[in-house]
């Protein structure tokens, strides 16, 4: 047993679980396990009612527009209030693309019908056009003083921020929020929002840490992670970086 | 005129480029392949996994009961590539110069090809999740599906009954359908892998399932609304023996009686492949002998687990494509008897797929149950410290790991090993391989 324990809220497993998301799941995981801080998972599906107090960070990924429909209704049934709650209690957020968007206010669609979304946080979302924006992603992190986080977008959504929410950072090469404003991903107290997927973790040690971080600290006051060996990660990160550098 | 000459001048060259003829002459004239395939029965094989090998084995059928066909071989399964397979195909005046094609569709271009090519018969062997950075969503291949048959008024439409997203196609087409399937369950032990459809297609209630074969595949049904895995028409009684090199199966045809059949291909996504084969071949009106014969007398194609020998090494080259098909691979070798040599090459090129995050969608984390197998991990290719990555989270030990980037002193590991050595590359990274592995070792061209 350590002394240190984290909780991971895993918010809908089996619905939110495309294009490798639940590689961040792991990777926090094993980045725990690794400084020998406990970790356990807990995955809240469809029925499942969410207690706020049972987690130190929560995890959402992307899915499907299909898969989404299923999971709206039982939001805001078992899950909403909890998380919204969660959210302005501090405690950390991971969102990733589909789970960026609905936690937001609304999404709009080609024929301009609103979806209402999970509202949680001031962002909302309209889909444009045919064109999905998909590729690999580099952009800034202004909580790592700037370093950049490498990833795979593949969105057709466009997600625009409201006035107290910030960007992760700048896009420097690929689209990002919207392909308009050179912003990529949000910021909202604890709660971290990307449409990076890659999974985003394993490459970007640094965020990964930062989030871990974050939530021990709510939890247990000030804590610095020991540095790992991150050279598959850091390989991994400098490969892709340089090719879109260079591009 | 432009296709074939710029085919077979290609060919000349001795490259795999199956795709740049048909692309030249498509830009000439957009619906070539319409005109091409007026006068050939066409058998079309899309879907998601499996299409390689289930094309071969329908082409041992065609083979061994007198058919006169063509098919596209090697991989070249773009419109680009079927129409230039059709244009070789045919005198310089554009006859045909067989009665029957066979062709293997990506299943986002079989929109087009299943349009202009006008199949008699449309075997569909699965859908799973595969390159969404091309495709976008599992709901935007069945679409390309069902457009691609609508096309067809005529033909007949194998089915994988026990894929609930492909069975889902006939209640949208009015063609003649047969379903085939798997009515018992295939391995004791499975992955730990999503489900890329646990939720009902109609209504979004989840799925129960009597038995659940791999990935999505088994028998659903959905207790709302009533939707469930369609009886099928052709179908495996029982699973005999499955094991590294086969698996012995029984099958029934439709007509109550059950033959023992072989398939010389491991994995239970081959007694898919045979099952498929099967509905195809009960399609076409073949006598069951005529059709079980011909699954015993099928051997292995391109990167679909075909062996042999480099320097003193005996290898596979598994091609690797989508978290499905890798977790079936991964099924396969988890069960090897003997210690091995794994090596891992992935690729990000378009035919890779460019996202290559699905391999965190595939459970390596097996690989740490058959540790005391595992001779070595060799990872190679363009996202090679991404695969290297995702291999030290599932928590194999990290001195088993190693990175060659460079082909050439990857082949030089190989060809050194005394174990057997199994090759799992993605799409362009097998093609690169093979091109090294020809230039060494003088082997034939891999569309021979």
């Amino acid at each position: 047993m350590s002394e240190f324990k984290l909780n991971i809220c895993h918010i809908y497993p089996d619905l939110l679980n495309l294009y490798g998301d639940t590689g961040n799941i792991l990777c926090m995981k094993k980045r725990l396990e690794w400084r020998g801080i406990d970790c356990e998972v807990t995955g809240m599906s469809v029925g499942d009612t969410l207690h706020a107090k049972d987690h130190d960070l929560f995890f959402i990924g992307g899915g499907q527009d299909f898969e989404q429909k299923v999971l709206l209704e039982d939001a805001e049934k078992n899950k909403r209030s909890e998380i919204k709650n969660a959210i302005e209690d501090e405690k950390v957020f991971l969102a990733i693309c589909g789970g960026y968007q609905i936690l937001g206010q609304y999404y709009k669609d080609y024929e301009g019908r609103q979806l209402d979304f999970m509202q949680c946080i001031d962002i909302y979302t309209i889909a444009k056009g045919d064109d999905r924006m998909i590729g690999n992603v580099l952009f800034t992190c202004d909580d790592l003083g700037g370093e950049t986080i490498v990833g795979f977008e593949n969105h057709a959504g466009r997600t625009y921020l409201g006035d107290e929410v910030r960007p992760i950072g700048k896009v420097l090469s690929g689209y990002g929020n919207n392909g308009e404003d050179g912003t990529e991903g949000a910021i909202y107290k604890n709660v971290y929002c990307s449409y990076s997927h890659g999974p985003m973790l394993p490459k970007n040690p640094d965020f990964c840490d930062l989030l871990l971080e974050k939530a021990l600290e709510r939890k247990y006051g000030k804590i610095v992670l020991e540095k790992l060996h991150d050279d598959y990660e850091r390989e991994a990160h400098r490969v892709m970086e340089q090719r879109l550098q260079t591009k | 005129m432009a296709c074939k000459t710029s085919r077979k001048l290609l060919r000349l060259m001795g490259r795999g480029a199956t795709n740049l003829p048909g692309k030249i002459a498509n830009r000439i004239c957009p619906d070539l392949l319409r005109h091409l395939a007026k006068d050939v029965h066409v058998i079309a094989v899309t879907g998601t996994n499996g299409k390689t090998t289930t094309s071969r084995m329908i082409e041992q059928i065609l083979k061994d009961n007198g058919y006169d066909y063509f098919c596209n071989k090697s991989g070249a399964n773009l419109l680009n590539g079927v129409t230039a397979e059709f244009a070789d195909n045919a005198t310089i005046g554009g006859k045909p110069k067989h009665a029957w094609a066979l062709v293997e569709c990506d299943e986002a271009a079989f929109k087009k090809v299943g349009e202009y090519s006008d199949p008699e018969y449309v075997v569909v062997t699965n859908v799973f999740r595969d390159q969404l950075d091309r495709y976008g969503e599992v709901s935007a291949t069945l679409d390309n599906i069902k457009i691609g048959i609508g096309h067809s008024k005529r033909a007949v439409v194998c089915l994988n009954a026990d894929c609930s997203l492909t069975a889902s196609i006939a209640e949208e087409i009015d063609n003649k359908i047969l379903f085939y399937g798997v009515n018992t369950p295939i391995y004791k032990e499975r992955v730990h892998e999503a489900s890329d459809a646990p939720y009902c297609i109609h209504c979004k209630h989840e799925y129960v399932y009597d038995y659940i074969t791999y990935g999505h595949l088994g028998k659903y049904r959905c207790e709302h609304c009533g939707y469930h895995r369609p009886d099928p028409d052709v179908f495996v009684t029982k699973v005999l023996v499955t094991d590294e090199s086969h698996s012995e199966i029984e099958i029934d045809m439709g007509d109550g009686a059950v033959t023992k059949a072989a398939i010389h291909l491991p994995g239970g996504y081959n007694i898919y492949n045979g099952i498929s084969a099967m509905c195809l071949a009960k399609a076409l009106g073949l006598r069951t002998e005529q059709a079980v014969d011909c699954l015993s007398n099928f051997e292995v194609g391109f990167g679909r687990m075909e062996a042999f020998q480099l320097g003193q090494a005996t290898t596979r080259m598994i091609l690797i494509k989508n978290p499905a098909g890798c977790n079936q691979v991964l099924n396969f070798l988890s069960n090897l008897s003997e210690q091995s040599v794994f090596v891992i090459l992935l690729n990000d090129n378009f035919a890779d797929g460019r996202d290559i995050s699905w391999i965190w969608d595939v459970d390596f984390e097996t690989l740490t149950r058959i540790e005391d197998k595992l001779d070595a991990v060799y990872v190679s290719g363009i996202r090679a410290y991404d695969m290297a990555t995702r291999l030290k989270y599932s928590g194999i030990d990290k001195d088993k790991l190693c990175v060659i980037e460079d082909y050439g002193k990857l082949l030089d590991t190989i060809s050194a090993q005394d174990k057997p050595v199994y090759i799992m590359p993605t799409y362009t990274a097998m093609m690169d391989l093979r091109a090294l592995v020809s230039k060494r070792y003088g082997y034939k061209n891999f569309w021979e």
